[in-house]
């Protein structure tokens, strides 16, 4: 008897209750059986070190035959005892609580052995409770949610219990069967047992089958592997601090809702989460350097757009109202990009957006991203006679191929702002691209990019702007700007405006030839999609990925559980995935 | 003894490093010459050492990328292509690149040609002799 478990806890529900039954004679013709159950105790209590009252004796008494006795046997006990009560039609209280007492989950839960202990009970009481009453069982199972009086000293319990409960039957566990049987207990004690609200558990099985992961459904958005890497490679080289990644999410999250509040599309987590084949629609995490940079391209692309749409007929208000403020921005950021544009060659970097917009097509067909590559074609052949080819290649190339960094912002965008369906959008982005080139604008929706040129010929002086509007600089290097600041943030020194816009220059030209080097290795392999082995390549490339160090072992250093599901899968069934430290 | 032999390998491959770059080092230096001489200027000796190191670091990144072009590309031999993808950074010399396959491919197809004529008439003399010699015999 080496158990010691010292009951100077208060006493519980049970122990009072068994004091009840076991100080006073039971009156009903299951005497002898309680007389028994009773000298059990007392020979257990002479074993026993405990002195306490006899519902102490009791409760170490079903413990200890929890442990010494097998476990039929007490379930035989139990057994018996139930189904004599089961076939009572008159139940005293007081068989009804021993009934409870017996079949109830025992209130500690350093006893892992009741869990067990409990299982056969109900089935045995399964069957008993069927004789009695057969149509009771369906009603019983609604029953579940209203929980009835319970002492609250056994809900806890009942309830740590059922998870212990739950943790070992979740794979094959019958729900329906579990909860039968409290239910039958209930019906058959007036007083609602601890099973009720335990057994109410089960109701929830995504929670169960993953304890660790029990949140609200990930969004799924189309992911761009190659960009969202290129940041990964970005926040490494540019300041290293492997912080930095994770504050760029948070950062870039209200960035991009100050610089876009017309299109919500929202930052991904930055730097994390590789997304998954472009092939497969998957969130895509792109780091927050390119979201940034996808969100200045956006703006500046939906700015065109949005003069379109001001303009053209028919126009859903909401676009109107969204991009009014974006053409503001737009026509003031104008003026000022031809100041600063100007060396970059123009058709090189036609030819990249136009690379780009083909590539963005190619790869998954996100409306946002056709939406996208429609207004930034737009846009380019609205700044084509203004020589804006910086502005159009930045809008091009990171805007239509950052387009697909899904939040839950983008889902709105999409569906707002996009004025194809997307099962339309490839065609009508490669008619686009076709006629990128020729002044001439596509036929389809190209009302926007058509009715782009005339709207920003005919606007030359600059609105005035809207209060609330976006702040007031480069549109196309509006979302760089945030990775400027994470840089001059980790210089650790006081940096000019001037050093600022460079950075932004430089970041802007980088993420365009990585971009750029995508395409051509997905056309390299005969493909019109990127795939995670182009972007392996590019790793490889840069260094990043070597003999030693593989594609995985990146993702599992610096990517978030989701997105590195999607790019290494493993298998749930109940498992805990904790990501390697 | 097996690690004798690695070390004997390891010399030999080393040896045979040194031995590629002197060939490097010789043939930018003529290649400096030329240009000094064309442009009447100087070429200091450590600068010609700094040109063949770079050239022989670059030629052994070109070979991987190439490798890796090819493997990514799902072939085992490195095509023109690859070459291609390779010199894609500098335009000048992609342009360069692009003109010169154009006529090796040329060359090629003229090669083709010739070649098919010459089968054509092998095959004829030799349907000739050989009627010849059915009709002699």
């Amino acid at each position: 008897m080496a158990y010691n478990f010292s009951p100077d806890s208060e006493p519980t529900t049970r122990t009072l209750l068994r004091q009840v039954l076991d100080t006073a004679v039971p009156r009903t013709p299951r005497r002898a059986r309680s007389t028994r159950s009773g000298c059990w105790s007392l020979h257990s209590a002479q074993r026993d070190l405990l002195e306490t009252p006899s519902s102490r004796r009791q409760r170490s008494q079903t413990k200890m035959t929890a442990r010494r006795r097998s476990h039929t046997a007490t379930s035989v006990d139990r057994l018996a005892r139930v189904q004599a009560s089961g076939h009572l039609e008159e139940q005293t209280p007081r068989t009804l609580l021993k009934n409870i007492i017996l079949t109830a989950p025992e209130s500690s839960i350093v006893m892992p052995e009741a869990v067990v202990k409990l299982v056969p009970s109900p089935q045995v009481v399964q069957p008993s409770r069927r004789k009695s009453s057969r149509g009771s069982l369906e009603l019983q199972l609604p029953e579940l949610e209203p929980p009835t009086t319970l002492a609250p000293g056994l809900l806890a319990p009942g309830r740590r219990k059922q998870r212990l409960r739950l943790s070992e039957f979740q794979q094959g566990m019958d729900w329906g069967h579990l909860s039968q049987e409290p239910r039958e207990n209930a019906d058959a004690s007036s007083l609602t047992s601890s099973l009720n609200l335990t057994f109410a558990m089960p109701l929830q099985p995504q929670s169960v089958k993953r304890p660790g992961l029990a949140r609200r459904p990930p969004t799924r958005r189309v992911v761009d592997v190659g960009t969202f890497l290129q940041d990964l490679r970005d926040t490494s080289l540019t300041v290293a601090p492997p912080g930095e990644s994770h504050r760029t999410p948070v950062a870039t999250v209200p960035m991009d809702t100050v610089l876009e509040d017309t299109q919500p599309f929202s930052q991904p987590l930055a730097g994390h989460s590789p997304s998954v084949h472009h092939s497969l629609p998957c969130p895509s995490p792109s780091g927050a350097k390119e979201v940034e940079g996808a969100a200045s391209r956006r703006t500046r692309s939906s700015g065109p757009g949005l003069q379109n749409s001001y303009s053209g007929p028919g126009k859903p208000a909401q676009l109107l109202a969204r991009k009014m403020e974006e053409v503001e921005a737009i026509a003031m950021g104008l003026p000022n990009t031809s100041s600063v544009s100007g060396e970059d060659g123009i058709e090189p970097l036609q030819n990249g957006v136009g690379e780009e917009a083909e590539e963005s097509m190619e790869e998954s067909m996100s409306v946002r991203e056709v939406e996208k590559a429609a207004e930034e074609q737009g846009s380019a052949r609205a700044e084509e006679p203004e020589g804006h080819t910086e502005v159009a290649a930045a809008a091009g190339s990171l805007g239509a191929i950052e387009a697909k960094e899904p939040e839950g912002s983008s889902e709105d965008e999409d569906t707002s702002a996009s004025p194809e369906l997307p099962p339309s959008t490839p065609e009508f982005l490669r008619t686009r691209r076709l006629q990128f080139p020729e002044p001439a604008p596509p036929p389809s929706t190209a009302v926007l990019p058509s009715e782009l040129p005339k709207h920003l010929s005919a606007r030359i002086p600059p609105r005035p702007r809207i209060p609330g509007s976006r702040p007031r600089q480069d549109p196309n290097k509006a979302g760089l700007n945030h990775y400027a600041k994470l840089f001059s943030f980790y210089a650790k020194m006081p940096m000019e405006k001037k050093a600022e816009e460079m950075v932004e220059k430089c970041l802007d030209k980088y993420f365009q030839h990585l971009c750029n080097d995508l395409e051509v290795f997905a056309a390299h392999a005969g493909r019109k999609t990127v795939r995670p082995e182009d972007l392996e390549l590019l790793l490889r490339r840069q260094g990043l990925v070597t003999d030693q160090v593989s594609l995985h072992v990146l993702v599992e250093r610096h990517l978030p559980l989701e997105y590195r599901q999607l790019l290494i899968p493993c298998a749930f069934s109940g498992n805990s995935v904790f990501p390697s430290q | 003894m097996m690690e004798e032999e690695e070390w004997s390998e390891e010399q030999q491959r080393f040896s045979y490093l040194q031995r590629l770059k002197a060939a490097v080092h010789y043939t930018v230096g003529c290649l400096c010459e030329e240009v000094a001489s064309d442009k009447d200027m100087q070429f200091s000796k450590q600068t010609i050492a700094a040109i063949s190191e770079v050239t022989f670091g670059q030629c052994e990144n070109f070979a991987k990328d190439l490798e890796m072009f090819a493997r990514h590309a799902k072939r085992s031999t490195i095509n023109t292509e690859d070459v291609k993808l390779l010199a894609r950074r500098s335009h000048s010399l992609l342009k360069y690149i692009t003109e010169k396959n154009e006529d090796i491919a040329q060359l090629n197809l003229e090669k083709k040609a010739k070649k098919k004529k010459k089968l054509e008439d092998e095959n004829r003399n030799s349907v000739e002799s050989a009627e010849a010699g059915v009709e002699e015999s």
